[in-house]
């Protein structure tokens, strides 16, 4: 009898701290202060690096998506490592890049986001959110976000059948991927808190234009909504807003219905944050737009022409083009067993 | 006198597991909780960001000191160096495609960049992007000749492209690199995309490397069969009898294996899909192929292609003689 008593007690006495040093350990936060202690400046290699970078990215979704408590476990940080500079450092003083980037399924997107992935990598305080117009995360997208090193927030909303991409009859006129730049839009209302000393600009990328490293930092500098140039849109080289000596955008130089309140790209312009989080009503509309006017059913909400702030040399460089990726021909897919369904593409 | 001791003994356990529980109970519960760690992360937040910062001044002064027109680069690197040999040419999407590629290939260490545009002079567009690139490169020209060239609405596949930019590449390597120079040579087109991944699985090739491309050959992937770590076949849709089954952006070649063999080279009158054969053929056969990405089951690299943009507002203010101003480039 003693001794069975005398087991349980040293039983009792050993469990509690066994859980405790087993959660201990698992803690990214108390880790971090261990790697603190233990490494010093000098023999910072790519690991400690690394490690710095990913507390900093964990520390950061930790503020923003309340969703993702993911636990860092060792293995998981070493697949991380990566050859070359990564991502590059969070500064306290330059103003956040909101990158929304609204996404579909398709054989091309893997390669689209790969590719958008390593232009964001050279951009320093960059946050990606990407919105798949799925009714789940998938797979594909979330490791192909987690691989890359960038700080990013992984959303999705399934737009209604009529709108779908890809499925829609007459695209040019269906408003593509405006759901899910809303949600982008709602996610960084419900998430950031206005404040004067909130720094950030929001910029909608699709996944298929192609960006220089030059627009980040022109755009940065934004008060209220900054324009520029877009290549190969509405069936010209480029089209720009039309900018007086003055430095004041008076119009705009297209041939696709220059009388639109704001006939531009959806990649042409960027909104302050702060402009975005004060008028919370502001949002791409959904239905009865027009085509071409579904940057103008935001902007009007934002801004009057008179406020737009000329950007890339006051509209004379192009720094954004509208590339479109061509629909790769799958035409001996399936055929005598030729699908492999276990390769990611 | 015992018993006293006894009572003590148990109030001191009692009282440690109360402790203990209580504890655990409160560490359990501030777990789950957003991270109000304000306080002593503070300190780990102030060193992280004084990194950050260091790391980007640093960073900086880098892309300025390759900018200055350092076009052979830092000094010999202790990694092979991948020369990613791209042709290009003159068309409206050139400096999109340029630009993002060399976007991707800036994350790249030891890597040479060796563009060859299909000109007879340089033009400015590519020398300027360049040499803003941050990249150590080599520009070169030269001109197809003009029954070798497609013409306007001929389909792309109706006569071989960037055959003569590539052979240009490979003398301009024979020229300059001797045998004591590790690397490997990659042709790398610019309307491709690549994963960063691709061009650490190829940096240590012996002889030819190859892999997986994705949306290619009509099908989702294109891969060489690997059977124990030996290329036995090909999977792939499209004229599977080929020599070479394989894509362009498939394979590497080492540097070495190049320089040995003096007379390789692509052949312009090669039949349409045997370019690369045209090449492998004169360096390797199957059996000595190195099998990379995962026994060749992972997709680093695909074959994208980009749209022609559509130019019908332009084309009629040219015709009005209101079209863009030229000097804005694009």
């Amino acid at each position: 009898m003693p001794r069975r008593r005398s087991v349980l007690t040293t039983l009792l006495i050993v469990l509690p701290w066994t859980i405790l040093l087993t959660i201990w350990h698992q803690n990214p936060a108390t880790r971090y202060l261990t790697i603190l202690r233990k490494e010093t400046y000098e023999n910072s290699s790519a690991k400690s690096l690394q490690f710095l970078i990913n507390m900093t990215k964990i520390k950061e979704e930790q503020h923003t998506a309340c969703t993702h408590q993911q636990e860092v476990t060792p293995a998981q940080q070493t697949a991380r490592r990566y050859v070359y500079s990564r991502p590059p450092g969070w500064s306290r003083w330059l103003p956040t890049i909101y990158v929304i980037t609204p996404t579909y399924t398709r054989p091309v997107q893997k390669a689209e986001l790969t590719r958008l992935a390593n232009t964001f990598l050279h951009v320093p305080n960059l946050h990606w959110i990407v919105v798949e117009d799925s009714p789940r995360r998938t797979n594909l997208v979330d490791s192909l976000l987690e691989r890359s090193g960038l700080n990013f927030t992984h959303l999705n909303v399934e737009s209604p059948k009529s709108v779908r991409i890809g499925l829609a009859k007459d695209s040019s006129h269906t408003p593509r991927g405006t759901l899910q730049r809303n949600l982008g839009l709602r996610w960084l209302r419900e998430n950031l808190i206005l404040s004067d000393s909130l720094e950030g600009v929001v910029y909608f990328a699709d996944d298929d234009n192609t960006y220089s490293l030059e627009l980040f930092e022109e755009m940065r500098s934004t008060q209220k909504v900054s324009v520029w140039p877009v290549a190969f849109v509405g069936g010209l080289r480029y089209e720009a807003p039309k900018v007086n000596t003055a430095g004041k955008v008076v119009g705009w130089k297209t041939v696709f219905d220059p009388n639109r309140p704001f006939a531009i790209d959806m990649a042409g312009f960027a909104i302050n944050v702060r402009l975005v989080l004060k008028r919370p009503w502001a949002n791409f509309q959904l239905s009865g737009v027009k085509g071409g006017y579904q940057e103008t059913s935001l902007l009007k909400e934002l801004v009057t022409i008179a406020e737009l702030e000329p950007k890339a040399a006051n509209c004379t460089k192009v720094l954004v083009w509208h590339t479109r990726t061509e629909k790769p021909t799958l035409v001996n897919e399936g055929r005598q067993g030729f699908t492999d369904l276990k390769v990611e593409v | 006198m015992k018993m006293k001791m006894k009572m003590k003994l148990k109030n001191v356990f009692m009282l440690y597991f109360l402790v203990s529980i209580c504890g655990l109970m409160y560490a359990l519960t501030q777990l789950g909780q957003p991270c109000d760690c304000t306080l002593h992360s503070r300190q780990s937040s102030d060193l992280v960001h004084s990194r950050d910062r260091t790391i980007s001044r640093l960073q900086g002064e880098l892309k300025r000191l390759q900018a200055r027109g350092n076009p052979e680069g830092p000094p010999k690197p202790a990694l092979p160096t991948i020369y990613t040999v791209t042709p290009t040419y003159t068309r409206l999407v050139q400096k999109a495609e340029l630009t993002r590629l060399s976007q991707t290939l800036l994350h790249v260490p030891s890597l040479h960049w060796v563009v060859v545009e299909d000109s007879p002079v340089k033009t400015s567009l590519v020398s300027e992007l360049l040499k803003r690139s941050g990249l150590p490169y080599t520009h070169l020209c030269t001109q197809t000749p003009k029954d070798f060239k497609l013409q306007e609405g001929d389909p792309n596949w109706l006569k071989p492209r960037g055959v003569e930019q590539r052979n240009l590449a490979l003398q301009w390597l024979r020229e300059n690199r001797g045998p004591s120079d590790e690397g490997v040579v990659y042709f790398a087109d610019d309307d491709n995309t690549y994963s960063l991944r691709l061009f650490e699985e190829m940096r240590f090739t012996k002889r030819v490397s190859v892999w997986p491309v994705g949306l290619v050959g009509g099908v989702r992937f294109e891969r060489p069969l690997v059977e124990r770590g030996k290329v036995t076949g090909f999977y792939t849709a499209w004229k599977p009898n080929r020599p070479f089954p394989m894509d362009m952006a498939g394979f590497a070649v080492s540097l070495p294996l190049l320089l040995a063999n003096p007379a390789a080279r692509f052949h312009l009158s090669a039949q349409r899909g045997n370019l690369e054969s045209s090449l492998l053929q004169a360096l390797v056969s199957i059996e000595e192929l190195e099998p990379r990405a995962s026994n060749c089951t992972k997709v680093l690299v695909w074959h994208t292609r980009t749209e022609k943009p559509k130019m019908k507002q332009e084309d009629a203010l040219i015709l009005q003689g209101l079209g863009s101003d030229p000097s804005v480039e694009v």
